[in-house]
C-alpha cells in the first residue's frame, strides 16, 4: 500500500517536473521568438521600404506595402550616373581577386607556421599575432602615400595586392588553428612517401582543410564585399566604384526623394551576403567558434 | 634489403642532450625491436633513422651508405605509424599508390605492386573505401600495405599495434611475424610491450634515458640480463631483487640477505660488499630451495595456467613466486620460501651483471616461463 | 650553412608573401607613420620636420581631439558591455535544453554579418529619423521620441543600439564556451540544491572567464576601430555638434579631407598606443581576474 503510494508520489513528481520543464521551454521559445522578431524587424522593414511607394516609407511601421513598387528596383539600378551593372562588376572583380589572394597567401603562411620547422618561427608568429591588433587607420596614410607614388590610386591594385601578401592576418590565425589539429604523422607519412613540402601542402593539408578554407573564403568574401574605407580612399572615378561607394552616392543626392530606390539598391547589396550566409551557415558558425577558442 | 649502422649518434634540443654516443649495428634481414619505458628515446631513435628528426652528432648508414643528409623520402625505407596516418581523403587504393606515384613509377608497375600488396594482406575488397570506413584492424593492414608496396630496404614500425584491442593485437602480431618470414626485409620495430618484443624479435635493444642498456636475443636478455634495469624490465611477472651484504670468510664469501641464513657465494669478480641478487618468480621455490626462509602469503593470484603468490618475508620485503597450474595456497598461510644458487643473477653495486666463476646451468623452466 | 638553408628554406619560402606584406604593409607604414607624425605634410610639399609640434597641438590646443577621444571612449564603455551582456544572456538561453536552436542562432547572427555594410548604416539613419520607425513605435506607446540624429545628446545612442543589434559573433563564441562546461557540474549543483543564480556566479562565470576575457579584448579593439557606420550616419563629419566624432572619423577627415597627413599620422599613433595599452592591460590583469574567479570556486 505505502509502496504504491510512494510510486504514485514519485510518478506525480515526475509529471510535475516534466510539466514545469515544458512550461520553461515554452517561455524560452516565446522569449526567443520575441527577440528574433526585434532582430529581424529592421531587415524586414528595409525590404518592405524598398517596395513601398515613396509616401509610405516614412512614418510607417507597417511592413506590408499598399502597392508593390517593383520599379524601385529597375529605376534604382539606373538612378546613378553609372548603372549598377558596372558597380556589381567592379565589386565582383575586387572581391573575387581578394578572396583568391587571401586564400593563397594566408594558407601559405599558415602552413609554414603550423607545419614547418624553421629558425625564428615563434618570433614571427608572435609578430603576426601582434599585427592582428593594429588598426587599419595606423597604416592607412603611409600606405596611401606609397600607392599614390606607385600610381596605383584609382586602380584596384591597392585593394587587391595587399590580399596577395597575407595582409588579412585574421585568416592566417584561423587556418593555423585548423592546420594544427591535423595529425602530424600525416605529414611524416607523406615525407616518407616522397612528398616535398609543397606537395604536402597541396596534396595533404589543403584537401583536408576544405572546411577552414571554406570559412576563410566566405568571411573574406563578405568582408571585402562590404568594405567601405579602402574603396573610399582609393577609388575616385565613379566608373570604378564598388557597390558600397555607389550606395553612398544616394545619400549625397538626398532631397531628390528617391528613398525607395536607395532602399531597393541597399537590399540588393545585401543579397549576396545573405545567400552565402544561408548556404554556408554551418561553416560560418564553426569558423567563429574555432577561431575564437584556442 | 640492407643493414643499418649507427655510429656515435647523438641528439640534443638546444642545451638538452637526450641521446649521446649511440652505437648499434643492425644486420641485414634482422627483426630488431627497440624497447624501453616511455620517454626512453626509442621513438626518437626510430624517427632519426627515418629522417624525420635531425641527428645532432654521429652518422647513420643504411646499407653502408651514410644517410645523415638524405631526406626521409630518399632513404629507401617505409614506416608504419602508431596512428596509421592513412590519408583520410584518399581511398585505400590511392593510399597505397600515392607514394609510388610520387616517385614517378610507371603506372603498370604501380598497379602490379598495389594488387600484390592487397593480395598478401587480403584487403582487396576494401580498395575503394576511405580510411574512416575501415575497422582498426583493416586500417592497420592498409598501413602495412602502404609500407610494403614501396619494396623498401628497411621497414620501420612505431608501436603499430598499440591502438588495437587485445585479441586483434595477438592476431596482427602473428601476421607481422609471418610477413617478416615471407619478405625477409630488415625491420626495426618500436614497442613498449615486452611480449611483442620477446615474441617477434631476432634481437632486442633495451633503451633507457637515451642510452642502450643491452642488445641481444630475447633468450640472452631473459637469461643473462647485463644490468639490473634489463633484469627488471624484461620478464613478467617482474624479477625479485634481494639486497645482499657480502663479507669474506676465509676462502669463501658469505652473503647475508635479510630474512635468510647466511650462505656462501660462488666466486665473483668484484670488491663490492653490497650486491643485488635477482631471482625470477618462476625460480623462487615455495616449500624449499638451497637457500630458504619463511614467509607469509599475502595474496594469491590465480591466472589459469599459473598462480602468483605474493610472499612477505620477515624483513617486510614481498617476493613473487610463480607456480605452475593451480596451487592450494591461501592468503595468511606461512610457507617456507627459497631459491637455488644456480638460479641467481648477481649484480654489483653499480648494477652491472657479475658472472659466477663456476657458471651455473640455466634451469629450463626459466626460459619457457616467459610471456 | 648549407644545412641551415636546407632546413629553413621551405618555411621561409612559404612565408615569403607574408614577409613582403609584413614589411611593406605593416612594419614599414607604421615606422613611416611615426616619422610623418613629427612633420607637417600635405602631400604636395615634402614633409617638414616640426618635432613634437603635432603632439603638442593635439594635447594642448586641439579641442576636437579631446572631443573625439571622449566620444570614442563613451561609445566603447556603452557599446561593449551592452553587446557582451546581450550575447551572454542569449547564449545561455540557447545553450540549455532547447532543440532546434539552429534557426535562432542564424537569426541572431545574421545582423553581425550585415552590420558592417553601408546598406545597414543607411537603413539606421532612416530608422532613427525624427519621423522614423523608432519614433513611430514610441509614439504608439504614447512616448514622444527625440530627434535622435540631430540631437547631440542622443545621436551616439543610435550607434550603441546598432552595436547591440550585432551581438551575434560574441554570442557564438560564448555558446562554444558554454558547451565546454561539463554538464555534471550543474547536475552536482542541482543535487546539492544550489539555486540557479549561484550556479551562474559560481560555475558558469568562473569557467567562462577566459572566453569572456577573449570577447572583451576582441570587442573593445573592434569598438575603437568603428568607422563606416559612424561615417555614414553622421554624414562623414561627426555631426551634430561633433557628438559622433569618432576618433577614426576625425583621423580620416584630417587626412583625406584637409590633407593634414602629418597631424593625422600623429593621431594614428596615439590610437595605436591607446589600443596597445588597453590590450596590454587586459592581458596583464587577466591572470589576476581570470584566475581569481577560479580560485573562489
Amino acid at each position: 500500500m505505502s509502496l504504491d503510494d510512494a510510486t504514485r508520489l514519485a510518478h506525480d513528481l515526475k509529471l510535475r517536473r516534466l510539466r514545469r520543464e515544458r512550461n520553461g521551454r515554452l517561455m524560452k521559445h516565446a522569449f526567443l521568438i520575441g527577440v528574433s522578431c526585434i532582430m529581424l524587424y529592421p531587415l524586414l522593414w528595409l525590404l518592405s521600404a524598398s517596395l513601398k511607394p515613396e509616401n509610405e516609407i516614412f512614418g510607417n511601421i507597417e511592413l506590408w506595402p499598399s502597392a508593390f513598387q517593383f520599379q524601385n528596383y529597375t529605376k534604382g539600378w539606373h538612378a546613378l550616373p553609372e548603372s549598377f551593372t558596372i558597380f556589381y562588376v567592379n565589386s565582383t572583380i575586387v572581391t573575387v581577386l581578394s578572396v583568391i589572394g587571401n586564400l593563397l597567401s594566408c594558407s601559405f603562411a599558415a602552413y609554414a607556421f603550423a607545419r614547418l620547422r624553421f629558425t625564428g618561427r615563434n618570433f614571427f608568429f608572435a609578430l603576426m599575432m601582434m599585427t592582428l591588433m593594429i588598426p587599419y587607420h595606423v597604416v592607412l596614410i603611409p600606405q596611401y602615400v606609397q600607392f599614390l607614388q606607385l600610381g596605383w590610386v584609382d586602380t584596384y591594385l591597392p585593394l587587391v595586392v595587399p590580399r596577395f601578401l597575407a595582409s588579412d592576418t585574421f585568416f592566417i590565425f584561423l587556418m593555423v588553428q585548423f592546420f594544427r589539429q591535423l595529425p602530424r604523422e600525416l605529414d611524416e607519412a607523406a615525407m616518407i612517401d616522397g612528398c616535398s613540402p609543397f606537395k604536402i601542402y597541396w596534396a595533404i593539408i589543403l584537401p583536408l582543410s576544405l572546411p577552414a578554407m571554406g570559412t576563410a573564403a566566405i568571411f573574406s568574401f563578405i568582408w571585402v564585399w562590404e568594405d567601405f574605407l579602402a574603396p573610399l580612399i582609393y577609388l575616385n572615378d565613379i566608373k570604378s566604384y564598388t557597390v558600397p561607394l555607389a550606395l553612398r552616392l544616394f545619400l549625397d543626392q538626398e532631397g531628390q526623394s528617391a528613398y525607395g530606390q536607395m532602399f531597393a539598391m541597399s537590399v540588393l547589396s545585401l543579397v549576396p551576403v545573405v545567400i552565402f550566409f544561408v548556404l554556408f551557415q554551418k561553416l560560418i558558425v564553426r569558423g567563429i567558434a574555432t577561431s575564437g577558442m584556442k | 634489403m640492407a643493414g643499418l649502422t649507427l655510429r656515435n649518434v647523438g641528439k640534443s634540443y638546444g642545451a638538452l642532450q637526450i641521446m649521446q654516443g649511440l652505437n648499434l649495428d643492425i644486420h641485414d634481414g634482422e627483426f630488431l625491436v627497440l624497447v624501453g619505458p616511455s620517454g626512453c628515446g626509442k621513438s626518437t631513435l626510430l624517427r632519426m633513422i627515418a629522417g624525420l628528426e635531425d641527428i645532432t652528432d654521429g652518422t647513420i648508414a643504411i646499407g653502408g651508405k651514410v644517410v645523415n643528409d638524405l631526406p626521409a623520402s630518399r632513404r629507401e625505407l617505409s614506416m608504419v605509424f602508431q596512428s596509421y596516418a592513412l590519408y583520410p581523403h584518399m581511398t585505400v587504393a590511392k593510399n597505397l599508390a600515392f607514394g609510388l606515384q610520387n616517385f614517378r613509377m610507371p603506372r603498370s608497375e604501380v598497379e602490379r605492386r598495389v594488387a600484390e600488396a592487397a593480395r598478401i594482406l587480403q584487403i582487396e575488397p576494401l580498395m575503394d573505401r576511405k580510411p574512416r570506413q575501415l575497422s582498426g584492424g583493416q586500417k592497420q593492414r592498409v598501413a602495412i600495405g602502404r609500407a610494403i608496396v614501396r619494396e623498401p630496404k628497411l621497414f620501420l614500425f612505431d608501436e603499430p599495434l598499440s591502438n588495437l584491442d587485445a585479441e586483434l593485437r595477438v592476431q596482427m602480431r602473428a601476421e607481422l611475424a609471418s610477413l617478416y618470414a615471407r619478405l625477409g626485409t630488415t625491420m626495426i620495430y618500436v614497442t613498449h610491450d615486452q611480449v611483442e618484443a620477446m615474441t617477434m624479435a631476432s634481437r632486442i635493444v633495451v633503451l633507457r634515458a637515451g642510452k642502450i642498456e643491452q642488445v641481444g636475443t630475447p633468450q640472452e636478455l631473459y637469461t643473462r640480463p647485463q644490468n639490473l634495469f634489463v633484469a627488471g624490465f624484461i620478464g613478467s611477472p617482474k624479477i625479485n631483487m634481494l639486497a645482499a651484504e657480502v663479507r669474506a670468510d676465509g676462502e669463501r664469501s658469505l652473503a647475508r640477505v635479510a630474512g635468510f641464513a647466511d650462505f656462501a657465494l660462488p666466486g665473483l669478480a668484484t670488491r663490492d660488499s653490497r650486491l643485488t641478487l635477482c631471482v625470477r618468480p618462476g625460480a623462487l621455490h615455495v616449500g624449499g630451495g638451497e637457500v630458504a626462509s619463511e614467509g607469509t602469503i599475502r595474496l594469491v593470484e590465480y591466472l589459469g595456467n599459473e598462480t602468483l603468490l605474493h610472499v612477505a618475508l620477515a624483513s617486510g620485503q614481498v617476493l613473487l613466486a610463480s607456480i605452475y597450474g593451480q596451487a592450494s595456497y591461501r592468503a595468511g598461510q606461512t610457507v617456507p620460501v627459497g631459491f637455488d644458487l644456480a638460479d641467481l643473477h648477481y649484480f654489483d653495486a653499480s648494477g652491472q651483471r657479475l658472472e659466477p666463476e663456476m657458471p651455473a646451468p640455466v634451469p629450463a623452466q626459466a626460459v619457457s616461463g616467459s610471456a | 650553412m648549407k644545412r641551415f638553408i636546407a632546413r629553413n628554406a621551405p618555411g621561409y619560402i612559404f612565408l615569403l608573401p607574408w614577409f613582403l606584406g609584413f614589411f611593406l604593409l605593416a612594419l614599414g607604414p607604421i615606422l613611416a607613420s611615426l616619422y610623418l607624425s613629427f612633420t607637417r605634410y600635405d602631400m604636395v610639399n615634402a614633409p617638414r620636420w616640426i618635432g613634437l609640434g603635432n603632439y603638442e597641438y593635439m594635447f594642448m590646443r586641439d579641442r576636437r581631439f579631446w572631443k573625439a577621444l571622449e566620444v570614442t571612449f563613451h561609445y566603447v564603455v556603452l557599446a561593449v558591455p551592452a553587446r557582451l551582456v546581450m550575447a551572454l544572456a542569449v547564449a545561455m538561453l540557447l545553450d540549455k535544453g532547447l532543440r532546434s536552436i539552429g534557426l535562432y542562432r542564424a537569426i541572431f547572427y545574421l545582423p553581425s554579418l550585415l552590420g558592417a555594410s553601408i546598406a545597414i548604416a543607411i537603413l539606421w539613419r532612416q530608422l532613427f529619423d525624427a519621423n522614423g520607425v523608432v519614433n513611430q513605435a514610441l509614439a504608439s506607446l504614447g512616448i514622444q521620441g527625440p530627434e535622435w540624429l540631430t540631437n547631440p545628446d542622443t545621436s551616439l545612442y543610435t550607434l550603441v543600439v546598432l552595436a547591440m543589434w550585432q551581438f551575434g559573433s560574441p554570442m557564438l563564441i560564448f555558446l562554444a564556451g558554454l558547451r565546454g562546461i561539463p554538464r555534471d557540474l550543474y547536475e552536482a549543483a542541482e543535487i546539492d540544491g544550489t539555486p540557479r543564480w549561484r550556479q551562474f556566479t559560481r560555475i558558469t562565470l568562473p569557467l567562462l572567464a577566459p572566453v569572456i576575457f577573449f570577447n572583451l579584448v576582441l570587442q573593445t579593439i573592434d569598438a575603437f576601430k568603428t568607422f563606416s557606420s559612424a561615417f555614414i550616419i553622421s554624414n562623414g563629419t561627426g555631426a551634430p555638434a561633433d557628438s559622433m566624432l569618432f576618433y577614426t572619423v576625425y583621423l580620416f577627415n584630417e587626412a583625406f579631407k584637409f590633407f593634414r597627413m602629418g597631424y593625422a599620422s600623429a593621431l594614428a599613433w596615439v590610437l595605436l598606443i591607446i589600443i596597445a595599452i588597453f590590450t596590454a592591460a587586459a592581458f596583464l590583469t587577466s591572470k589576476y581576474w581570470v584566475h581569481y574567479e577560479n580560485e573562489r570556486d
